[in-house]
């Protein structure tokens, strides 16, 4: 941020803070770390690749297998649905997901089954990582080549 | 009426039955591979979903894939335009199985006319005539041997399973019988997985002319008349017209009785195209077409008739909304295909980016495509990029029409050629403005 300070360090750090929150408003995610300086006016934010999942929209598309259901730009790694069908997150109903943001995966691990033409496909991860986001929910369509996981393969690869 | 119909197909054609999805108020779903996700036909759907990747094998042609899209869309029916899974009696059978309308004759029905020696056998008891060759399929050397002897040459080896002008061979004389016999087979399994052939005494010189009909579940079959589709390259068409040109008397009318007792005969339902080779007055049955067909436009300018409209209504069990008194052809149409293909390099396909695409337009012109700038002509697909029609109120109006339109198009890219210049050529040609030409125009005039 640069420009002559004409009303003292206060307006200036609220300058800064307005700027932040603008930021903050348009990120994908929230940063890893914030710097606001007020003399000699400066604002810094730093992103991670480890991050929590994107916020859910709160209006959902009723069936979106469409190309228009777009993951949120990232930088991690993303597990791509192999086949068109429907998503399934746990092995049955009722039963705990493969896997949860935070957990652990190796390669080859099944993380989601994909029902098509009422065959059960197990869906691995094609690398190893930590899950940061779960991209599709429970019981939805997908499209080819969808994106059903981000992983965070840092030093996991 | 359905609510919802899939469209199993992509390009033109795709775009083409979304039109008349939406003309029709019916939500249209597009099946698309990854790489043709912005394509012309996706963008203007209500829905698209992505079935695999650019290999048609593991997208457009992968039966699974496309009924699990239709499941998961809500589909009732699935339109599967022309080319990939549209005579596939299988796919029709699995459809039926889901619960799904197959757009298209009954399974049964496909099989046996798909089946190109069972058909000419089928047609010829129905009474229409054939051309002579063999009544079942030839299996060894010396069946071809005794076929040709009773035929005479020049013969066409023709793959049971063929269509779309791929799978057959002529043979000019007995030194090159064998030889042919066996390539034919061996490139009928690489291309259908069957490697069934038959063989038919070669028409040189013939006329390819085709019915429109249309038959419902009711018993009512019309025809919509002919096309004459007689400028090819390698079996494959390049410019089609309606009415065809310079029929003797009665022809036109013959041609159109044969296809409608023809599809008595084989039970029909829906849009069907049958061909037949016509030199004189002369006139036989090769084949029929169970789809929509890529010429269809020219019988729509000049009949009025959107063809896919009474193939979803068809397909849904209504009746047809008029009797063949009621079919009237006014004027004449005219439809060039522009490939994206190099005429001077034997028409090999010439797949690339379009940095710039410019359709003609005005006065009575209709420009099928799925081309725009920024597109591409991709390799792993049909290289048709635009079907040009007009119309006029005869054929020499049609004509000039079709010169001022081809002059218009512009296609643009590094490495892109097209059909378009051959084709202007072609519409200057002395015989086939008389309406002289037959299918050897194109050979001719590249020998000459």
């Amino acid at each position: 941020m640069t420009g002559a300070d004409q009303q003292g360090p206060a307006a200036t750090l609220a300058a800064l803070h307005a700027a932040l929150d603008r930021v903050l408003h348009d990120a994908p995610r929230p940063p890893t770390h914030v710097v606001v300086r007020s003399g000699g006016e400066s604002i810094e934010l730093t992103w991670s690749a480890a991050v929590a999942p994107p916020p859910v929209p709160e209006a959902a598309p009723p069936a979106p297998v469409e190309a228009e259901r777009q993951p949120a730009a990232s930088d991690g790694h993303l597990v791509r649905a192999p086949l068109v069908g429907t998503f399934y997150a746990a092995p049955e109903p009722g039963a705990p997901p493969f896997v949860a943001v935070g957990d652990l995966v190796e390669a080859g691990q099944q993380v989601a089954i994909i029902e098509a033409m009422k065959l059960m496909n197990p869906i691995e991860a094609d690398r190893a990582g930590r899950v940061t986001a779960v991209l599709i929910k429970n019981g939805e369509g997908v499209g080819y080549d969808e994106p059903l996981f981000e992983l965070d393969c840092d030093g996991q690869g | 009426m359905f609510d919802t119909v899939l469209i199993a197909n992509r390009g033109e054609i795709a775009l083409r039955v979304v039109r008349t999805c939406r003309d029709m108020g019916i939500t249209s779903v597009v099946v698309h591979s990854g790489v043709d996700a912005d394509s012309a036909a996706a963008q203007a759907a209500d829905r698209r979903i992505n079935i695999g990747p650019a290999d048609p094998r593991r997208s457009y042609l992968y039966a699974p894939a496309v009924i699990e899209a239709a499941r998961l869309t809500g589909a009732q029916a699935v339109h599967p335009g022309y080319g990939f899974l549209s005579e596939d009696p299988d796919f029709a059978t699995i459809c039926a199985e889901n619960g799904l309308v197959f757009v298209g004759p009954a399974a049964e029905v496909m099989a046996r006319l798909g089946d190109k020696s069972t058909a000419r056998r089928m047609m010829a008891d129905a009474g229409l005539p054939v051309v002579p060759g063999s009544r079942e399929p030839v299996g060894t050397a010396d069946e071809a041997a005794e076929v040709a002897r009773r035929i005479g040459y020049p013969l066409i080896v023709k793959a049971v399973a063929g269509g779309g002008g791929r799978g057959m061979a002529v043979v000019r004389d007995a030194g090159a019988l064998l030889p042919t016999f066996r390539a034919t087979r061996a490139s009928a399994q690489a291309a259908f997985g069957d490697n069934r052939v038959y063989m038919e005494q070669y028409l040189y010189g013939a006329r390819h002319i085709e019915i429109q009909v249309l038959a419902d579940g009711h018993g009512n079959v019309v025809h919509l008349g002919e096309r004459d589709c007689s400028v090819q390259r390698r079996h494959q068409k390049l410019v089609e017209e309606s009415p065809a040109p310079e029929l003797p008397p009665g022809l036109a009318d013959r041609l159109a009785g044969y296809a409608v007792a023809g599809c008595r005969a084989a039970g029909y339902r829906g849009a069907g195209t049958f061909e037949f080779l016509v030199r004189g007055a002369e006139a036989a049955f090769i084949e029929v077409n169970s789809r929509i067909q890529v010429e269809h436009p020219v019988t729509e300018m000049v009949t009025g008739i959107d063809i896919v409209r009474e193939q979803l209504r068809i397909a849904a069990g209504e009746p047809l909304g008029f009797d063949q008194d009621r079919v009237e052809r006014r004027g004449a149409s005219v439809e060039c295909r522009i490939n994206a293909e190099d005429p001077a390099r034997d028409f090999a396909p010439c797949p690339g980016t379009l940095t710039g695409f410019r359709a003609p337009g005005g006065p009575f012109v209709r420009v099928d495509t799925h081309a725009f700038p920024g597109a591409q002509a991709r390799p792993e697909y049909d290289s048709l990029l635009a079907k040009v029609v007009t119309w006029g109120q005869d054929r020499d109006q049609a004509l000039a029409r079709m010169r001022r339109a081809l002059g218009e198009l512009r296609v643009e890219g590094p490495g892109v050629h097209t059909t378009a210049g051959l084709l202007a050529d072609v519409l200057d040609d002395p015989d086939f403005c008389a309406g002289r030409h037959d299918t050897t125009l194109l050979d001719r005039r590249a020998a000459s």
